[in-house]
């Protein structure tokens, strides 16, 4: 049995996409009525739309940045891409949504192929207002670089959640 | 008597040599009858079966042919437990000739059956590990995943060795020869400084149809 039973860790979110941190802002992230909890399963005709983040916290005066990355395209036995970004939003203010920030990137549907791939949602807490530059492009974006190029620091909240194609098999008949 | 008295004649036929008689080479050879006679003896010490049988020399009867066969077919093991004293009635377990066990119950039986004969089950796993090598991370019951890991384990082994032989030992197992090759180029780098355990598994949400257990497993 594993020791650690943060499913961060046993999904290895922690050890590809972040490093070790401790969680301190409540993150919730719902797609069209279905929450998103750690690990659970979701189908691309569920997630074609941006969901409903909601960010908790208590002071509106910080900001948070949302990231969100697939770290196994294209595929999870080859993942050249890693990571793919999907959503880049900035200039959240606490307890509010992620429609309030600024879109950096547009969020753009998951659309796996081959595999069963996981799509991480990482809350960095940002220092100010500060402007950020979209990437030249989507693939091979690095979180960790990301985060110290931007001096956000350690994360502050993740959650993550499989998908898989819509004719893939182990879900058909939920 | 008859048995002595068969060889006489025999060594008497060998000394003269010349004159070959098939009246006297089928005395010289030893009947049937005799020869049934004599093997049941040494096989019924054998086997510790004190069978009464009244071995008579003149004739052949059936017991005589049962009492030779004996030796080489297992006997029904309750009737070897009444009647013969080598085994005693504390042994829970039936003896078999080549020295293997046979427990009523399960025990030290590693083998996952997985509700499937012998060669479906080796199809099943032969599948599972080429789909797992081809995407990276499948969906299926825990006790498949963990069932399929030793195979998975062995292949990326005979990867990691990457001779000619290996490599056609592992396109006699996976089904697709494209997954083979790949699978031979890149596990040295991705692999090479890891000793075993190339896989994870992670238990997820039972099945919504049949409740089964299921499980995510990966490649490290």
């Amino acid at each position: 049995m594993p020791r650690d039973r943060d499913p961060l860790v046993v999904g290895r979110v922690v050890g590809d996409v972040l490093d070790p941190f401790t969680r301190s802002v409540s993150l919730r992230v719902t797609y069209t009525t279905r929450e998103v909890n750690n690990g659970c399963e979701l189908k691309p005709s569920q997630v074609v739309s941006q969901p409903r983040v909601d960010i908790g916290g208590d002071d509106l005066r910080t900001f948070y940045t949302l990231v969100m990355v697939d770290p196994d395209a294209p595929s999870p036995s080859n993942p050249n891409l890693k990571e793919y970004l999907h959503w880049l939003v900035t200039d959240i203010p606490a307890t509010t949504g992620a429609s309030f920030g600024q879109e950096i990137v547009c969020y753009e549907s998951p659309r796996p192929t081959v595999g069963i791939h996981r799509f991480v949602l990482v809350l960095f807490r940002q220092l100010g207002r500060q402007t950020v530059y979209a990437p030249g492009w989507r693939q091979n974006f690095n979180t960790k670089d990301f985060a110290e190029l931007y001096n956000l620091g350690s994360p502050v909240a993740a959650v993550y959640f499989n998908c898989q194609r819509e004719s893939g098999s182990g879900g058909r008949r939920r | 008597m008859a048995m002595t008295m068969a060889l006489a004649t025999a060594t008497g036929t060998v000394e003269s040599g010349s004159r070959w008689s098939m009246a006297s080479l089928r005395s010289a050879l030893p009947s049937p009858s005799t020869v049934a006679a004599s093997s049941p003896s040494t096989h019924c010490g054998h086997r510790g079966l004190r069978l009464s049988l009244g071995l008579n020399q003149s004739g052949p009867k059936p017991q005589k042919y049962f009492g030779s066969f004996t030796g080489l077919s297992p006997l029904n093991p309750l009737l070897s437990l009444g009647l013969s004293e080598s085994t005693s009635f504390e042994h829970n377990f039936t003896i078999i000739d080549n020295g293997g066990r046979v427990y009523a119950m399960r025990h030290g039986r590693r083998v996952p059956k997985l509700n499937r004969p012998p060669d479906q089950r080796k199809a099943l796993l032969r599948g599972l590990t080429t789909q797992l090598l081809k995407h990276g991370r499948i969906k299926t019951t825990r006790a498949r995943a963990s069932a399929m890991r030793k195979y998975v384990d062995k292949m990326i082994t005979l990867a990691k060795e990457g001779s000619l032989h290996k490599r056609r030992q592992a396109l006699g197992f996976i089904y697709e020869k494209q997954i083979v090759h790949a699978l031979f180029a890149e596990v040295p780098d991705r692999y090479g400084e890891r000793n075993g355990g190339y896989t994870r598994i992670i238990r997820t949400l039972p099945r919504r149809g049949d409740n089964a257990p299921m499980a995510y497993i990966e490649l490290v």
